[in-house]
């Protein structure tokens, strides 16, 4: 029996359940204009999951680097929600670095 | 320095396990006359994926199993939650469904007697039918 799969299969489940949060109260105090950071940081994650030896650690930090991908797709996502009024809304978000180039390009959605 | 692999396989399960389950469960849910029906199949595929995952021996296999089968759980989940997302208007109904019809004329009485039952909706947009943004 392997359980490797399995259990890496209920750690998805943790580090995307902690995900939900994360775009919830990252664009209620942030806003969605950090998309870019997190798409970055979801990337670099991943990559660097390719160095890493101890097949536990490389196969955690590729799924923590996916859901930071997820994450940036979701967060303009829960702007339309927080809009909606269907979530908490927070007028003053503490903005982005390079927030003018970023409003330039299109927010990431799947 | 070697390249271990398992990371990027995992990555790419879990994305593309969410991605395809984000966009199946719309669409299914709203296709679906009696949910119980694809929810089960998908509480089966995901149970027999989890069998699969403990019965390979290799790893990178095994764990996609493994992701993909939670995924496909969580998705049972998410069924249910996207039929009541559709009851309280915060996901567009499918008239052509039973169920959502039902939503949908529940929706029409109750806006219509809550305004005195003079209020005539034809032609206009429901809160179903509005994207928010």
């Amino acid at each position: 029996m392997n359980a490797f799969g399995l259990l890496v299969g209920v750690a998805t489940l943790v580090v995307i359940g902690m995900g939900f949060p994360l775009v919830i109260f990252g664009e209620r105090y942030f806003g969605y204009l950090w998309w870019p950071y997190l798409l970055g940081f979801g990337i670099l994650s991943v990559l660097s999951s390719l160095f890493i030896q101890p097949d536990w650690i490389s196969a955690l930090t590729g799924i923590v680097g996916a859901t930071l991908v997820w994450g940036s797709t979701e967060l303009n996502e829960q702007a339309r929600r927080a809009e909606a009024g269907w979530f908490p809304r927070k007028a003053r978000k503490i903005r982005p670095p390079f927030e003018r180039i970023i409003n330039k390009w299109k927010a990431p959605r799947l | 320095m070697a390249i271990n692999p398992l990371g990027l396989v995992a990555a790419l399960t879990a994305f593309l396990s969410i991605w395809i389950g984000h966009v199946a469960v719309r669409k299914v849910e709203a296709a679906a006359a009696r949910l119980w029906i694809p929810m089960t199949l998908a509480a089966l595929a995901g149970t027999a994926l989890l069998l699969a995952a403990l019965r390979i021996p290799g790893r990178s296999v095994s764990m996609a199993c493994g992701i993909t089968g939670m995924a496909l759980l969580w998705d049972v989940l998410e069924l249910q939650r996207q039929a009541r997302r559709v009851r309280i208007g915060h996901a567009p109904a499918n008239p052509k469904n039973p169920r959502h019809a039902a939503t949908l004329a529940a929706l029409h009485i109750q806006t219509s007697t809550s305004l005195g039952g003079n209020l005539e909706l034809e032609g206009k947009k429901t809160s179903h039918e509005r994207q928010p943004g």
